[in-house]
């Protein structure tokens, strides 16, 4: 009986994970619904400016199998795992592709929708740098670009159904437990001060993507009182 | 008694058969909108009508935005009235009348971005339009009584009416 376990995924990239989970079920269900919910759409996806930029930075200064250049999918990589010749751990070359496409495809949506209108009474909290007719592009991209989520989101979904059934590695207990059964090296890196740069750099991220810092619109002004 | 319904009889008959012939005549230039039996139709220019669908829709979102401020800021229940009212008349306007068969494609005040499906899917856009009229008039309703909760939570019905188009039969470009 094989007791052994090693440490893969760190607990910020797996809050990470749950978090932006969350974040993206409500953001569609926010974005189907609209009405009142389009406010909530709006901060949900502030929301998930700061969980990728989090990431993007934990991918550089986080943790061993966290870091982007330990799964970067090379055509090596990739071509010697369909062959059944890699050995590795964390994420697999496929694997690796479509998270570099979720990270890619959530980004270009987060984008997208700061600067969108709903040509109702919501516009992103960056419409004003871009105006209505790059706007309405815009838009139409945040559109094109849900579906292509919805697709990389079922495959993600089924890719984790078919290895747990086929390959029978169970994929979901090391991101929520951290841990992975079996021989491997722990993971390394990704510590206390690596944690407050991710952190702060999300920050900027959200504050910039606020449009806090835009000029306050003009006060109001007298008009005629008809 | 019996005259009378013979009157009526026959006046409907008259009208009913004065329509028919104008049609047959063909009367009906290209640009006559297809209205309900009996109602009068104005002659609009396909660019007139999408140019004034346009502003339908550009005056109501000043005045959705209108009431959203207020209900975000200050409360001004006069301010909300106004534009509720704005909106509801021009919900009530028939604005159906201005979607006339090949204002598909066109530029009024900017290249229109109806889809041509919404020509084709009449059943779907009537219930939409209709959902749309009805929140317009319950948001009059709800802003009479001034009531800032109420009237945001509205807004946000009457919102999702316009999302209920929008999302399929709007142009995104």
């Amino acid at each position: 009986m094989n007791q052994e376990k090693f440490r893969l995924w760190d607990l910020p990239t797996r809050l990470f994970h749950w978090a932006l989970v969350v974040a993206v079920v409500a953001a569609i269900v926010s974005g189907q619904l609209g009405g009142n919910l389009i406010d909530w759409h709006g901060r949900i996806g502030l929301f998930i400016v700061g969980l990728l930029a989090f990431r993007m930075v934990w991918g550089v200064v986080g943790s061993t199998y966290a870091r982007f250049l330990q799964f970067l999918p090379t055509p090596g990589k990739i071509s010697a795992y369909l062959r059944g010749e890699w050995h590795g751990e964390g994420h697999n070359p496929l694997g690796a592709l479509s998270v570099f496409a979720l990270l890619a495809l959530l980004t270009a949506q987060a984008g997208s929708g700061l600067f969108a209108n709903d040509d109702i009474t919501f516009v992103g909290p960056l419409f004003d740098l871009v105006g209505k007719s790059l706007s309405n592009r815009l838009t139409g991209i945040h559109y094109l670009v849900a579906n292509a989520i919805y697709v990389l989101i079922a495959l993600h979904i089924a890719a984790i159904a078919l290895y747990g059934h086929v390959r029978k590695q169970k994929l979901v207990k090391p991101m929520l437990t951290g841990w992975k059964d079996g021989e491997g090296e722990s993971a390394t890196g990704g510590g206390a001060l690596a944690l407050v740069l991710a952190l702060a750099v999300a920050g900027a991220a959200v504050y910039g993507a606020s449009g806090a810092w835009l000029p306050a619109p003009p006060p109001a002004v007298e008009t005629p009182n008809w | 008694m019996k005259s009378k319904l013979l009157l009526a009889l026959v006046t409907i008959t008259l009208a009913g058969t004065a329509a028919a012939q104008a049609e047959w005549m063909g009367l009906p230039q290209p640009h006559v909108s297809k209205a309900p039996a009996g109602t009068p139709v104005a002659r609009v220019k396909p660019e007139d009508a999408i140019k004034w669908r346009q502003s339908g829709y550009g005056f109501m979102a000043w005045n959705m935005v209108r009431i959203k401020t207020n209900v975000e800021g200050t409360y001004n229940k006069e301010e909300v009235i106004k534009a509720a009212n704005a909106i509801q008349a021009i919900a009530n306007s028939g604005m159906g009348a201005l979607y006339l068969p090949g204002t598909d494609k066109g530029t009024g005040w900017e290249k229109t971005r109806v889809k041509p499906e919404f020509f084709t899917n009449r059943d779907w856009v009537n219930k939409a339009a209709l959902a749309f009229i009805k929140e317009a008039n319950e948001m009059a309703k709800v802003a009479a009584t001034g009531d800032a909760a109420a009237t945001k939570e509205q807004l946000g019905k009457l919102s999702a009416t316009c999302k209920g188009c929008h999302d399929d039969f709007k142009i995104k470009d």
